[in-house]
């Protein structure tokens, strides 16, 4: 297969060495002496699943720490898919050039909502039925984790198990069982499998829906199986893997850099916030861990640049003390630090004066709101003074571009809101000019706001793409000198939506909308409305049970089932909160705010370096 | 101190970009432990410059890169980095070359290409050869950055050899390489792609970079002034 790949193939097909393998760190096991072999699977093209942190860790994780196997494998781009399908060239890992169908276990990380189709087209590519009731016990079992797996129902026709929460542990256990329960017919196989905490198996539960569309009950269908799934968590980061020895791809990935994973979760509590639920509580890895690692991993990759990767990464208690030990210890030969989100405070841009002392480029901020009153519904807390402050300190220590994201379509938004947004870039772009003498280009994103699952927005209604269209020509009616204000697609947030709060049904939508030809639909220039559009229409079924309407506060939702450790209780107070414009703070600094997950899941906050470092707090 | 590196990139690394092994060499120098000089200022980078660009797509048995670096032994320079390289690049030999010799770019004016062909008698290939022999020009669309001219090959063709490979034979060309005159290995390949098709092509590569002097050829290593 190498052979006619490498000869009749990939000289025809853009960016061929995403597809070649062989790079440097690369771990070959052996497939007779392994004994559960798993084929990991990115449902997106290689330089975005390689910069994945979760991918690099599972990969090391089961190879260096088990006696089972992990491969890679991406989605292909379309000239390839074309290519692969013309000459018969099943989906293969980039390990041994084996097709997916060998594999014990093809599992996909679901990273957005969005990578649904090209999940489909990559099982139809090996040859595996796309439908998890038709394969035999033959064919792999087909499994995802990652973020969306939090809310498993739209994909649940797809998938033979879902694997939820951290995957450290969980990913053994389950390599495990799927090792001792080879001789075992499907269904007995899944109903083991079922048990382990963590793992859910959408095949064993049955769903029944009132009149109205919403769900009636949700009924395990045998004995063993659990009513609820709690998500797993790693109580201590420093004892958990982490990859001293990653890949180095050979092309230039998104992320091409040595990582080091400073911390996991987030506990600033923004009410918009998916991540910030599903990955709580917040567990730091200690300072002289990370040290260690940041040595092996540069020793053994030879990058050039490192960067210290979370959700709140300036939130780390020890991220001062980290970023000046990697500025002494490498900054000479020629190895940058990089801080991938700043926290809008002035403590954060002389952190990043620290490690940019040479490059200035973009700054930037997520104010994600326009007026004050908006940001506290969404409990971001940040003023407009600490904006402008954190802006002023920018540009008088030599930078001269700043990016600030924003969102619209925010619960409760006004006309007033937008205006908010477009006089904090205003502002912005005064206080730069004030100090710099160069000429200063401010640019502001703004995404459009999609309720999730699991959050205290899981309630609300999403705007309509027309809605956002107004809101967006509103916004552009007057051009402004130096300020850049671009938009996402507004129409990609509306699936996104349906399928992030969606229930079974969708199965069938997806799949309608897969066979008419979508496929990464993360990206604009392939995705189809249309194709979207007409395949709901198809199924009969109406995108705006999901989109459009507000839900009452007892409706039973599909992913309720899925256990995060935050009560609901929590999240509706939360709300309520958000529409009084309360703020409930951060509680690292203040109490306990009873989000119920340290007492539910047995783990409790894991802040390292807290002693002697003065948490600096924008409230 | 300046180094001369002779390295082979073998088949497995045939679609790298030229940025691509740039970085590769990089971070292999890092892995390695190599004392490399940084440049001063803005953006500090290794002073590495690789020789005449390998295109994609294809591999190659000798080809050349220039470090400058601190005092190091050139032997104990080629153990570290084999031991850190992927296995299908391979440094063959090193020298020490004078601070101030020009650089690859500028030396390097002829190359050879080898295009390993199946199903094929020995006789068509001596046609063929021939018929480029006598031919005054030999014109294809040119795949440079002046895509849309037409070039013309033949006063840029010094010799074509037939050797007999494993299971193919070999059209061996060697041609004028950088400036004033760059004969493309796809330029060549659609040449012959006009006579034998391109199903039966089946491998080709750089054999070699050379140095031409008057009618004789050197290799970077031997000729750095
Ligand atoms: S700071 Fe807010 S938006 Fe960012 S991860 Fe934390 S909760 Fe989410």
């Amino acid at each position: 297969m190498k052979d006619k790949l490498f000869r009749d193939i990939l000289p025809w097909v853009s960016k061929p060495i995403r597809y070649t393998g062989g790079e440097v760190n690369i771990i070959r096991k052996d497939w007779q002496e392994s004994k559960a072999k798993m084929a990991f699977a990115f449902p997106d093209v290689y330089e975005i699943g390689m910069s994945h942190i979760g991918g690099k860790i599972l990969y090391g994780l089961v190879n260096e720490k088990s006696q089972h196997l992990l491969e890679r494998t991406y989605a292909p781009w379309p000239d390839m898919e074309e290519r692969m399908r013309e000459e018969k060239i099943p989906l293969y890992t980039l390990e041994s050039f084996t097709p997916l169908k060998d594999f014990d276990v093809v599992g996909f990380s679901l990273q957005y909502e969005l990578t649904i189709t090209n999940v489909l087209n990559m099982l139809d590519l090996a040859g595996i039925p796309v439908l998890a009731e038709q394969r035999s016990d033959q064919d792999p079992l087909i499994t995802a984790g990652g973020p969306v797996a939090f809310n498993p129902e739209p994909f649940a026709d797809f998938f033979d198990v879902f694997l939820i929460g951290d995957g450290e542990e969980l990913l053994l256990e389950f390599l495990d069982m799927v090792d001792q329960t080879r001789n075992l017919e499907r269904r007995q196989r899944l109903q083991k499998m079922a048990e382990i905490p963590g793992i859910y198996v959408p095949s064993l539960y049955e769903v029944e829906y009132h009149e109205d569309g919403t769900i009636k009950s949700r009924v395990p269908l045998y004995g063993g199986v659990p009513e609820r799934v709690r998500k797993r968590v790693i109580p201590d980061l420093d004892y958990a893997y982490f990859p001293d020895k990653p890949i180095i791809p050979y092309m230039n990935i998104v992320h091409d850099r040595a990582v080091l994973e400073v911390m996991r979760g987030c506990q600033r509590g923004c009410r918009f916030c998916h991540a910030g639920v599903v990955y709580r509580p917040v567990r730091e890895r200690s300072l002289e861990v990370l040290k260690k690692q940041a040595e092996l991993q540069l020793k053994n990759t030879g990058y050039e640049e490192i960067s210290l990767a979370s959700l709140s990464t300036l939130d780390y208690t020890g991220v001062d003390r980290l970023v000046r030990h990697l500025v002494c210890s490498y900054g000479e030969r020629g190895i940058g630090v990089s801080l991938p989100s700043l926290r809008v405070d002035a403590f954060s841009i002389d952190l990043a004066n620290e490690v940019q002392k040479v490059r200035k480029t973009t700054l930037t901020l997520a104010p994600e709101a326009g007026s004050q009153r908006l940001r506290d519904v969404i409990n971001k807390n940040v003023s407009e003074e600490q904006v402008i402050e954190a802006v002023e300190a920018a540009f008088q220590s030599g930078w001269n571009a700043v990016k600030l994201y924003f969102m619209i379509g925010l619960p409760t938004e006004t006309e007033a809101d937008l205006e908010g947004i477009l006089d904090l870039v205003n502002k912005v772009r005064e206080t730069g000019q004030k100090y710099s003498r160069r000429s200063v280009e401010v640019r502001a994103s703004i995404a459009a706001f999609v309720p999730k699952a699991h959050t205290p927005f899981q309630w609300v209604v999403q705007n309509t793409a027309g809605e956002l269209e107004d809101k967006r020509r509103y916004m552009m009616r007057q051009k402004r000198k130096g300020i850049k204000l671009s938009f996402h697609e507004s129409y990609t947030s509306l699936v996104e939506g349906a399928l992030a709060r969606g229930d079974r049904r969708l199965g069938r939508v997806i799949f309608h909308a897969w066979q008419n030809g979508c496929k990464f639909d993360s990206w604009s220039e392939y995705f189809q409305l249309d194709q979207w559009v007409q395949a709901f229409q198809a199924c009969q079924i109406d995108m705006d049970f999901y989109t459009q309407r507000m839900r009452s506060m007892d409706e039973i939702f599909p992913w309720d089932f899925i256990d995060t450790g935050v009560s609901r209780k929590f999240l509706q107070s939360e709300y309520n909160k958000a529409l009084q414009g309360e703020l409930t703070p951060d509680c690292r600094i203040a109490d306990c705010t009873g989000c119920g997950i340290c007492s539910g899941l047995g783990v409790e906050l894991s802040l390292k370096e807290a002693g002697d470092y003065a948490f600096k707090s924008p409230v | 101190m300046r180094l001369r590196v002779q390295y082979s990139l073998g088949p497995d690394l045939r679609f790298l970009s030229h940025l691509d092994l740039m970085h590769m060499v990089e971070r292999a120098l890092r892995r390695a432990d190599i004392p490399f000089l940084l440049s001063q200022g803005y953006n500090p980078h290794i002073h590495l410059s690789l020789g005449t660009v390998l295109p994609v797509g294809l591999w190659g048995q000798q080809e050349y890169f220039d470090l400058e670096l601190e005092e190091m032994y050139p032997q104990l320079f080629k153990q570290r980095m084999n031991e850190v390289l992927p296995p299908a690049m391979r440094i063959q030999h090193c020298r020490l070359i004078p601070l101030e010799a020009p650089s690859l770019m500028k030396l390097i004016n002829t190359a050879t290409y080898v295009f390993c062909i199946t199903d094929v008698s020995k006789e068509q290939l001596n046609t063929l050869v021939r018929n480029w022999y006598e031919s005054s020009a030999l014109p294809v669309p040119s795949r440079g950055k002046k895509k849309d001219r037409v070039k013309d090959l033949r006063k840029g063709i010094y010799r074509i050899n037939i050797n007999h490979g494993e299971d193919a034979f070999q059209l061996e060309f060697l041609v004028s390489a950088g400036e004033p005159l760059n004969i493309r290995y796809d330029e060549l390949l659609d040449l012959i792609s006009a006579s034998v098709s391109p199903r039966l092509i089946v491998d080709y590569f750089r054999k070699g970079n050379y140095i031409k002097k008057k009618d004789r050829l050197y290799s970077p290593l031997e000729k750095v002034m």
